[in-house]
């Protein structure tokens, strides 16, 4: 009722339309009386299956995670300053599994499901859930191979490259097997270190076999259409209300949900592509939280009454990406000068206003395996302009000619993050001699080039997170050359040491070994400067002061079963 | 198209001053603007989203610069990314003028000489000629323009010719409809009847009779023109940031503005309005003086 | 003699209009663009791009797309009212247009209306008197008005009567983003939430409405004042006038019956003017993301989208030809000299 009144009173000043408020009365927007929330993101989920070709899109993972469940999860330990539990990377919890274990003598695997866990549809899960899920993976159908990928990095038997060329390869066969109603069994090469990590992901969430195969066609056996525009069936916490793509996707509490009936009866969340137009949106309470915020705006809504920030140093950074086909990139001394000149602290206080952490090295320091590969005073233009000298430009001398290559490329959709942030490195860069320019380009150019062609020269990318959560995996995923399964290495490193380290990542038991391994592979990266770390930097929500409960998982989505809502 | 109305003298005389003011000032700063900015235009300073000085501080800083030892206050504040609002103001005139002068003289250059011929000469050509340009003014401006740079790729060379293109038909009509007048008017005739060429005549007696309308025109269509450069780089679809450019700033400064931050949208705003205005002024005092 | 009048004129706008159409349409394949690259995206091998680019026509000879636009190689196309599929959502540019347009209209319109109420006494106001106060108050802010950055403005109203005084809405769009939408009828929201019965709706679209139309009024203002100052001006001259004066007429009824000859070429100018606006919006769309037919043309010259912006010039451009027609068919009727 509160907010009904103040909704009047401001109309009322507003003297043009002092008629119309009097013939209409009291204006109340539609809001419903349940424990609803409502969560302004950039867009709504584009799709829902995760091989399909929207999965890469941050929120349409937050339609997957909310809707489906994984066989095991993190468990959750403190909170953080703001109040977000944060996972314990070092301990499993379960979640559709109950139990499972390592059979050393088969070399397999066994999950002992939870029994009476119900989907939105009202079937019962069993393992028959789990092979299809595995078998849908394997059969590489949809437009891009996530499932096969993880599970394949999981050392899942059979999920090999095989499987491209040859279509009895694409089988499950016995790889996944059901032993029982309630036990599932998976074979792997051996006791590989991010099969347990990887279980966890997006990209294992188990299918309601069931109602999935009810809407596979002759042409779509794996129902991918379905999954992809209707909804993705499992046995999460939500079930699909609405989803008008572009617009608004609706879910209601699974009340069948084996960890209990979510607090939140109802989710809305809502596409607002502009940032300032969601800051408004919670600063004026119309909506109750909202991501992706400018830090600025985070920042100046931290002041507000009744809204308030809550952010953890998760996985997100920002780094330059040199390209090492690309001269003058393919000089380490250059590399090495550009990295140096970076003025690290002068991004935390004026591009994120204090809300992150200077990075030294190259996957997040919150994982397991993480090493700090640079030294404190790093940042140093007077090192900088000496390696420029050695490197054969001293003041930025013959640099002229490398024009096309110092183009600062950075996704133009992000120009209100990025783009001051951009400037101040063009400044910093400028002062050590270097003539950057700035190349703001949208996110679908940005993305094909960066993964695709491989041919940025020059990038300011924020927007890596490894979404297995482990050194090694960030490791092979981003440096190893692409024979050794460097899927993303977009900046062409090709290095025998990082390749063996990447290989002992995938293939090494977790263990003191494997550790030192992976340690010395990140200390040649810094070394070989494949990348030029910056900061890491806090994700954040913006949040009405009646929503508390806050979860941070390595996805970046919101888990809104954890939230807790009080009117 | 109509007959010339009477201003008061006063107003059209004082406008024409104000124009002429408001050019003058707009020509030296793209001549000195970034030579006598405080700071670089596009270097970042230490500081990020600062409001300008309260005026009451303004003359006590302004004395103090008289003192080298005193860093330069921001007049204008400073936008997110760091930069020296002030100086970037003052160093855009080189980006917007120069775009708009170039791209009216192209279309200035090549819409008189078109037109004269158009205007002079019956001929099927001179009769395509006009229809083509005809089709060219019926394309909604700032899209086309918009169409034209985009595709062609974000650079200032591409926002001129995407303008001449645009702007050259009014020129065409404008000389074309007082050539026409002038044709048959007592000097040509005589001109003919001493032997001088048709193309002499043209050019050399008709045409610098006839180019009072469109030099008043020239005038107002620079104004529009940095309103058409400012606008595409708003949108998204001009100069590179971080260019000093009046429409970049602003849209910089527009994501800001629910945060509270007015200045870095204001003052190229406020450079915006007064420029045009400036030219527009100039141009309605030619116009009468000049004109139709 | 008016219907061959209005043939004449139909006929010729037709022709220009379809040689306008053929113009952008080479124009953007001229253009060293490569819109392919843009809608492969993430997971593009030289496969996919041709795939893509077999997908979208663009591996066609430039006189088979073009005979497809048309429609005149079997499939739908412009002769049988079909606009193409937007490369970008996959849906009919028509339908697209035909939400986008009415945002656009329903501002202008608004716009317009509050313009003219400005417009029109500054400018009788600024005639009648030649030479006083008011003559040269009207030619400044006139000058002024018409050669203001609107998008500046925009976001200057914003800062005022959004973030200081908090009276009007934050440049959210139409409606709150939450409100949900009434089902379109007329596209106007104003009139759709009352056709709803849904006042509260109407009122909230007033309330998003009023920055725009205000920054859109005030920019208006400026040609209106002028336009109608000077036709005053030159009625106020006409012999009618001064027959009417000398018969000694009072001054009143001598202004009204002059502003009743100013009528016809205002509205002329005034036409014109809104033709011309439709696709001069775009900025002022843009700043209170209202998602009209500028913003979508904005969107997918961005996008590269040729069908949609084939589509929105299309449209653009035949509506102010539309209207040209009407207001000379209007000035023909008043005036039947003009038909001649």
């Amino acid at each position: 009722m509160q907010m009904q009144f103040h909704y009047v009173s401001r109309l009322l000043v507003t003297v043009p339309w002092i008629a119309i408020s009097v013939a209409c009365g009291p204006i109340a927007p539609d809001r419903p009386s349940e424990a609803t929330l409502i969560y302004l993101a950039e867009d709504v989920p584009a799709g829902l299956d995760y091989d399909g070709p929207a999965a890469a899109l941050p929120t349409s993972q937050t339609g997957m995670v909310n809707l489906m469940e994984p066989l095991i999860g993190y468990a959750y330990g403190d909170e953080n300053e703001d109040g977000v539990a944060l996972p314990d990377f070092e301990t499993f919890a379960p979640r559709l599994s109950e139990s499972w274990r390592y059979n050393e003598a088969r070399r397999s695997w066994v999950f002992k499901l939870r029994e009476g866990v119900f989907s939105c549809a009202g079937n019962e899960l069993t393992a028959d859930d789990v092979v299809y899920t595995f078998a849908r993976g394997k059969s590489v159908s949809g437009a891009i191979p996530v499932g096969w990928f993880l599970a394949s990095t999981a050392g899942v038997s059979g999920f090999d490259a095989s499987v491209f060329e040859d279509e009895a390869a694409r089988v499950i066969g016995d790889a996944v097997r059901r032993v029982d109603r309630y036990t599932v069994e998976i074979r792997v090469s051996g006791r590989n270190a991010l099969f347990l990590p990887i279980m966890t992901t997006y990209g294992m969430l188990i299918f309601d076999s069931k109602e999935t195969q009810k809407h596979a066609t002759d042409d779509d056996p794996w129902a991918h259409d379905y999954v992809n525009n209707v909804t993705a069936p499992g046995f999460g916490p939500y079930c699909l209300e609405r989803w008008a793509k572009n617009d608004m996707f609706v879910m209601r509490a699974n009340e069948n949900y084996y960890r209990g009936a979510p607090a939140l009866k109802r989710v809305v969340i809502k596409r607002i592509p502009q940032s300032s137009n969601r800051f408004i949106l919670v600063k004026s309470g119309e909506a109750d939280m909202a991501e992706r915020l400018t830090p600025r705006e985070f920042s100046a809504l931290a002041d507000v009454d009744g809204a308030r920030v809550a952010g953890v140093v998760g996985n997100e950074t920002l780094f330059l990406h040199m390209n090492f086909k690309t001269p003058p990139f393919d000089n380490l001394k250059f590399r090495e000068a550009i990295a140096r000149a970076l003025p690290t602290e002068k991004i935390i206080r004026n591009g994120y206003f204090g809300e992150a952490r200077a990075w030294r090295g190259v996957t997040p320091s919150t994982y397991p395996g993480f090493v700090d590969a640079l030294d404190e005073d790093y940042y140093d233009p007077d090192a900088a302009r000496r390696l420029l000298a050695e490197a054969g430009f001293p003041e930025g001398e013959g640099l002229r000619g490398f024009q096309e290559s110092l183009r600062l490329a950075y996704v133009a959709e992000k120009e209100a993050t990025l783009g001051p942030i951009a400037t101040m490195l063009q400044t910093a860069l400028r002062e050590i001699g270097v003539p950057v320019e700035l190349d703001p380009i949208p996110l679908t150019q940005y993305g094909d080039r960066q993964l695709v062609k491989k041919d940025l020269p020059f990038a300011l990318n924020d927007q890596e997170k490894p979404v297995v959560v482990d050194a090694g995996y960030a490791l092979s995923l981003f440096f190893a050359s692409p024979d050794a399964g460097g899927i993303n290495n977009m900046v062409n490193v090709a290095d025998p040491s990082v390749d063996a380290a990447a290989l002992a990542a995938a293939s090494l038991p977790a263990g003191e070994e494997r550790a030192a391994r992976i340690a010395d592979g990140q200390r040649r990266l810094a070394e070989i400067v494949a990348w030029a770390p910056v900061v890491e930097y806090r994700t954040q929500w913006a949040v009405r002061d009646h929503v508390s409960g806050l979860t941070w998982h390595p996805d970046n989505a919101v888990r809104f079963a954890d939230l807790e809502i009080a009117r | 198209m109509s007959v010339a109305v009477h201003d008061a003298p006063a107003a059209g005389d004082g406008l024409l001053k104000i124009g002429a003011i408001i050019v003058g000032l707009m020509t030296f700063l793209a001549i000195f603007g970034p030579v006598i900015a405080p700071y670089d235009p596009t270097a970042a300073t230490d500081t990020v989203s600062t409001p300008p000085p309260p005026l009451i501080d303004w003359p006590r800083l302004f004395i103090a610069q008289f003192d080298p030892e005193i860093p330069a206050p921001h007049w204008f504040g400073v936008d997110a990314a760091g930069l020296d609002v002030f100086s970037r103001t003052i160093s855009a005139p080189r980006t917007d003028l120069l775009i708009a002068l170039t791209a009216t003289a192209f279309s200035f250059v090549i819409g008189v000489t078109l037109g004269a011929l158009a205007g002079f000469f019956r001929h099927w050509s001179t009769e395509l000629l006009m229809r083509a340009s005809d089709i060219l003014q019926s394309f909604p401006v700032f899209i086309s323009a918009m169409i034209l740079v985009a595709l062609a790729g974000r650079s200032g060379v591409n926002i001129v010719l995407a303008m001449t293109l645009l702007y050259s038909p009014i020129f065409i009509r404008l000389t074309r409809a007082e050539v026409m007048s002038l044709r048959n008017r007592g000097f040509v005739e005589a001109a003919r009847a001493t032997g001088v060429s048709e193309r002499n005549i043209v050019f050399r007696y008709v045409l610098p009779n006839a180019l009072g309308p469109a030099a008043a025109q020239a005038s107002v269509t620079i104004g529009f023109a940095i309103l058409l450069t400012a606008g595409l780089s708003f949108v998204g679809a001009g100069v590179r940031p971080p260019t000093p450019e009046w429409g970049l700033m602003i849209a910089n400064g527009a994501s800001q503005i629910v945060l509270g931050d007015w200045w870095p949208s204001l003052f190229p705003g406020a450079a915006i309005s007064i420029t045009v205005f400036g030219f527009a002024s100039l141009g309605h005092a030619l116009e009468r003086r000049y004109g139709r | 003699m008016m219907g061959r009048f209005i043939i004449r004129r139909l006929a010729v706008g037709g022709i220009q209009l379809f040689v306008l159409i053929i113009a952008v349409f080479l124009l953007i394949r001229l253009l060293p663009a490569d819109p392919v690259a843009r809608f492969v995206g993430l997971n593009a091998s030289p496969e996919a791009y041709a795939a893509a680019k077999s997908n979208l026509g663009l591996d066609q000879s430039i006189p088979k797309q073009l005979g497809d636009f048309l429609g005149v190689t079997g499939g739908d196309g412009l002769l049988q009212g079909s606009l193409g599929r937007s490369w970008v959502t996959g849906d009919a540019v028509a339908a697209e247009v035909a939400r986008a347009l009415p945002v656009t209209l329903e501002l202008l319109t608004y716009s317009f209306l509050l313009a003219c109420i400005i417009g029109v006494p500054l400018g009788v106001l600024g005639a009648v008197r030649p030479g006083g106060a008011a003559d040269k108050g009207t030619l400044v802010f006139g000058l002024f008005a018409g050669s203001q950055p609107e998008f500046s403005w925009a976001i200057m109203f914003i800062f005022v009567f959004f973030v200081v005084l908090g009276i009007a809405p934050g440049p959210l769009g139409r409606l709150s983003p939450l409100t949900d939408p009434p089902t379109a009828i007329t596209g106007f929201m104003t009139i759709d939430g009352l056709l709803a019965g849904r006042p509260g709706v109407t009122a909230e679209a007033v309330r998003y409405l009023s920055l725009p139309v205000l920054t859109q009024a005030f920019i208006l203002s400026g040609p209106i004042i002028k336009m109608v100052r000077q036709n005053m001006a030159e009625a106020l001259q006409a012999d009618f006038v001064l027959y009417a004066r000398a018969a000694g007429l009072p001054e009143r009824q001598v202004a009204l019956s002059a502003l009743h000859a100013a009528f016809a070429p205002s509205m002329t100018l005034i036409g014109v003017l809104y033709g011309f606006m439709l696709g001069g919006a775009v900025l002022i769309e843009s700043v209170f993301s209202l998602g009209g037919i500028g913003q979508y043309a904005i969107r997918s010259i961005l996008a590269f989208d040729y069908p949609a912006i084939q589509g929105v010039v299309l449209i653009i451009s035949a509506i102010s030809l539309i209207v040209y027609l009407l207001i000379d068919i209007l000035h023909a009727a008043l005036d039947p000299r003009a038909a001649l």
